[in-house]
């Protein structure tokens, strides 16, 4: 819980002593002209309210999303199979068995786990962009900075290529595993290049993190054109867009990095506070600025790769979330990396809800999901700049 | 001076107005013994000198049309898909589906070739231009193919078997038809073709699949979608069919979509899984729009109504 | 409290500061004065370790710094950098919050106790009403009271200061080095300031150390030290050292060219 406190320490006592201690302050404390610190105590709890705001608003979004769908079921019905899922509760009586078996399998076996899965990465996205931003100290900064995206791409590709033939490789086929690995190959040879002696400037990072990025690029798109395969480009196009995948299975896989890197990243979150100050303060503030950004960056690595894993490499997530809730809740990490879990996990729901919606009207595919990231963040980011004009916001 | 360099500008001009002339000229040979003109089925007419002697196949029901005409010493080219009959082995391979060997088929020498839909707006210009004697053949229907059966056999002197085939063929259709023809609505079961399972795609209206389905005294269920596309399994479960039929893959991965549809846990409670009512099919059988669709529609038929035609 | 022993520091290979010992006393001010270049900067990276010293030692209270973890360090000395970069949509509290970091455990979020602290800090260096302000809203002025601050709230035995009166106008300059002086002697700290001017180094300090070169020129109280010898030597320019008219420490006075013009006689000693 955060702590209020309302007095003014009145500057007329100056003890002379070692430390201070607690009497010390205590008796400094004679309020004399009684000014409140009580706008900072405020802003405290107005956040504490949106974070816990949020976590009811979640579930409520959640069950939302899931009355929407091809399947047409009513809302009564979702609610009942829902609600049945609960201990001591049985609304399915007048339910025959197979029919019943059929809705929990489109509702609790299919929408359920793409909500879960749009949530997780949706969350992942904004914690580990709200990450790379206090690291970098760059408003411009996402997770796919120093490589990820290329990476992830690259292992996706050669996952396509080799899919046919390799299914046994995982239960989901090649191309997860190797984006994932991609992923991560690729931010430990960023890392490996920038890294001098026992420093990681964050300069060389994002410099050898273009340089790679663009090297992989130019592979990507040599096998793609060189495997002469004409249905590649569209698959890799519909795959660096992005797209929920559907099952439980894939959730499971999914959620313990996201779960793991994310509360370490919560616990790091006074730290990035103190390393938004140049690193040369933090170090004197007594932080390990070298240790924390290690740590960091290997764990919103990790976060992101596991995003990206399965539903590809979707865009403007890790920028337009991070920025929205520091226009809001202010740059506090303490604060802003949950409210930024909450607000992705929200966001991205509800734009994957848009996309199902969509369906009917859009023809024999779904909308990539990263086309309505970038149709929402595009003009966000313009409306940021213009807001950058009035005074700074990060 | 000037007038020296008049007349050199007008020689100029002139050589540059007649030489496309020259050009042309030669093109413009009108034969009076053209043996026969041809209009495929998207307007495109050719005139062939004589019997077509080497014909070359794009696709590979165009080459199984050939066949069945009894004209497979005629071919000298066909793509490397084209697997039927058995005996294609041994013909001149020249690319791809949408990637042709244009120097193979320049060297084949080949006075009539019959092309397919996806070559329509980039090879069949070129081949155009080249001078070569190209026909698009592209059915969509059953009856299309019957008609270009027809057109084949019209244009290699080989009428009167494709006469017969198409007879045959059509005697086929309607004893399919008859058997069919009584049954209502609810007493045409709900099917669901599947091309491949990850991720989902299916043929809808529009297709010769779909034409065959509904021949056979079926109910397409994604009849909504027009030709190839992808559906989501949601709206699977909820259509709920009582007939799967898993097209067969490619290379090592034939069965996928079979097992797909047979172990996949949130079909379970789909009618076609209670009732064990799914089934593989050859994908050249009901997709290829040749002689052997006439198979596909039979085979669909005995899966759809096993109680109106035996086996 | 303060002991540098024989310090080497340097850059890579290159070597700034050589053989350099001085030490600093709770209570006192000690200023580092020379010429650009000569090392100032540096000798307060090497004294709070974010430099390592090439040889010698640091001690403070008799402890070598170098075998403490950069927390324990934090918590015996704070500096306050020169114009430091504070981000822009921090209020001033939040930074001056920071100051608390070195005293909480790793993942442990403030308390009470560190609120007061901060908030006392923020009192004492007159910074309260801008405690809810953003830092992009605030001059430079108060930016160097609450690095002060900031500084302060860490509680620290040893108090390091590079160029606090770099960009302050001549008021707050004053205000700022009384304040600094009041510190140190009613809270009992040491510290050690680098300072350009010669003339508020020699007001406010108790004592000061020349550099020049990368070696310690001259050390003692400011009229042992600031000299017109000195100054040539360490500086090469020509000055004029008079006792301040009220309390007689070492005002230095620069000559322009055309006055030494107008008296050749003063430059024939």
């Amino acid at each position: 819980m955060p702590v209020l406190f309302t007095q003014n320490c009145s500057a007329s006592s100056f003890p002379i002593r070692k430390t201070m201690n607690q009497n010390d302050i205590r008796s400094s404390r004679t309020a004399t002209t009684g000014r409140m610190a009580t706008p900072h105590s405020l802003r405290w709890r107005s956040r504490i309210i949106a974070i816990c705001g949020l976590v009811i608003l979640l579930p409520i979004i959640m069950v939302f999303a899931m009355s929407v769908g091809s399947a047409d079921y009513s809302f009564i019905t979702i609610w009942k199979i829902i609600l049945s899922q609960l201990p001591f509760i049985d609304l399915t009586d007048n339910f025959d068995v197979n029919e019943l078996g059929r809705i929990e399998d489109a509702i609790l076996q299919t929408r359920l786990p793409r909500v879960v899965l749009g949530g997780l990465v949706g969350s992942a996205l904004a914690v580990a962009g709200a990450t790379y931003q206090g690291l970098f100290r760059n408003p411009l900064a996402d997770p796919y900075l120093i490589g990820v995206s290329q990476g992830a791409l690259l292992g996706a590709v050669i996952g396509f290529l080799i899919a046919f033939g390799n299914q046994e490789i995982s239960q989901f086929g090649p191309v997860p595993v190797f984006a994932f690995v991609g992923a991560i190959a690729a931010v430990l040879a960023v890392y490996f290049i920038a890294r001098t002696g026992r420093s990681l400037p964050v300069t060389t990072l994002i410099l050898a993190g273009v340089a790679l990025g663009a090297a992989l690029s130019a592979i990507t798109q040599y096998l793609i054109i060189a495997s002469g395969d004409s249905d590649l480009h569209s698959k890799v196009m519909l795959w660096m867009f992005g797209h929920i995948e559907d099952e439980w299975t894939k959730v499971l896989y999914t959620f313990p990095f996201m779960i793991v890197g994310t509360m370490i990243i919560w616990f790091y979150s006074r730290s990035l506070n103190v390393m938004q100050l140049d690193e040369e303060q933090a170090e004197q503030l007594g932080i390990n600025v070298e240790r924390v950004k290690v740590i960091l960056l290997v764990c919103s690595t990790l976060v992101t790769a596991a995003a990206v894993a399965f539903c590809g490499t979707i865009g403007f997530v890790g920028i337009i979330i991070p920025h929205t809730v520091r226009l809001i809740w202010g740059p506090d990490h303490r604060f802003l990396l949950p409210l930024a879990t909450l607000v992705g996990a929200i966001f991205l729901i509800l734009a994957d809800t848009l996309v199902r919606f969509a369906r009917p009207f859009t023809g024999a595919e779904e909308i990539p999901i990263g086309v309505i990231t970038a149709a929402i963040g595009a003009p966000f980011f313009l409306y940021l700049l213009r807001k950058k004009k009035r005074g700074t916001y990060f | 001076m000037k007038r020296i360099e008049t007349i050199i500008g007008i020689i100029c001009l002139l050589a540059l107005v007649l030489l496309p002339a020259l050009a042309c000229d030669t093109e413009e040979e009108t034969s009076d013994t053209a043996y026969i003109t041809i209009t495929d089925q998207f307007g495109r007419t050719v005139i062939l000198d004589s019997i077509p002697d080497r014909i070359i196949s794009l696709a590979p029901s165009n080459t199984e049309i050939l066949f069945a005409l009894g004209l497979e010493d005629k071919i000298v080219g066909i793509t490397q898909y084209c697997d039927y009959p058995p005996e294609a082995e041994n013909i001149t391979k020249i690319g791809g589906f949408s990637t042709i060997d244009m120097e193979k088929i320049i060297e084949l020498a080949p006075d009539l070739i019959l092309a397919a839909n996806m070559h329509k707006d980039t090879d069949v210009p070129e081949l155009d231009r080249r001078g070569f004697n190209v026909l698009t053949i592209a059915p969509e229907t059953i009856d299309d193919v019957m008609f270009n059966i027809d057109l084949i056999g019209n244009a290699t002197g080989a009428e009167g078997i494709a006469r017969t085939l198409i007879t045959d063929l059509e005697n086929r259709i309607k004893e399919v038809h008859d058997k069919v023809a009584t049954l209502v609505d609810e007493e045409k079961p709900g099917v669901l073709y599947i091309t491949w399972h990850d991720p989902l795609w299916t043929l809808g209206e529009g297709t010769i699949t779909h034409e065959l389905i509904e021949m056979a005294g079926g109910q397409n269920i994604v009849d909504d979608i027009s030709g190839h596309g992808q559906i989501d399994l949601e709206t699977v479960i909820w259509r709920n069919p009582q007939i799967i039929l898993a097209s067969t893959g490619h290379g090592s991965a034939e069965d996928s979509p079979l097992i797909w549809a047979q172990t996949e846990d949130r079909l379970s409670h789909i009618d076609a899984r209670l009732n064990n009512r799914i089934y593989q099919v050859d994908a050249d059988l009901v997709t290829r729009p040749g002689p052997r669709i006439i198979d596909g529609l039979e085979l669909i038929a005995g899966l759809i109504h096993p109680e109106l035609f035996g086996e | 409290m303060l002991r540098l022993e024989n310090i080497t520091l340097g850059y890579d290979r290159q070597v700034i500061l050589r053989d350099i010992s001085l030490s600093a006393r709770r209570g006192e001010v000690v200023g580092i004065i020379g010429p650009n270049g000569s090392g100032k900067s540096t000798l307060l990276r090497g004294i709070c370790r974010i430099l390592q010293p090439k040889s010698g030692r640091v001690l403070i209270d008799d402890s070598d710094i170098a075998k403490m973890s950069r927390i324990e360090i934090a918590r015996l000395l704070a500096i306050v950098p020169q114009a430091p970069s504070l981000p822009e949509t921090f209020t001033a509290f939040e930074i001056v919050l920071m100051g608390r970091s070195p005293h909480l455990k790793r993942f442990r979020f403030e308390s009470k106790k560190d609120f007061d602290i901060a908030w006392w800090a923020m009192g004492i260096t007159g910074t309260q009403e801008i405690a809810e302000r953003q830092i992009d809203q605030i001059s430079g002025g108060q930016k160097q009271l609450l690095t002060i601050a900031r500084a302060m709230a860490q509680e620290p035995q040893l108090i390091l200061l590079d160029e606090p009166t770099a960009y302050l106008d001549i008021n707050h300059q004053a205000e700022t080095l009384d304040f600094i002086k009041k510190l140190c002697y009613e809270h009992n700290l040491a510290a050690v300031a680098v300072l350009h001017d010669l003339n508020l180094a020699a007001q406010y300090c108790d004592r000061l150390v020349l550099l020049s070169e990368g070696r310690v020129y001259a050390e003692g109280s400011p009229d042992e030290v600031i000299t017109e010898g000195n100054i040539r030597e360490v500086y090469g320019a020509e000055v004029c050292v008079y006792p301040h008219p009220i309390n007689n420490l070492p005002t230095t006075l620069i000559i322009p060219a055309d006055s030494r013009k107008q008296s050749p006689e003063v430059f024939d000693e």
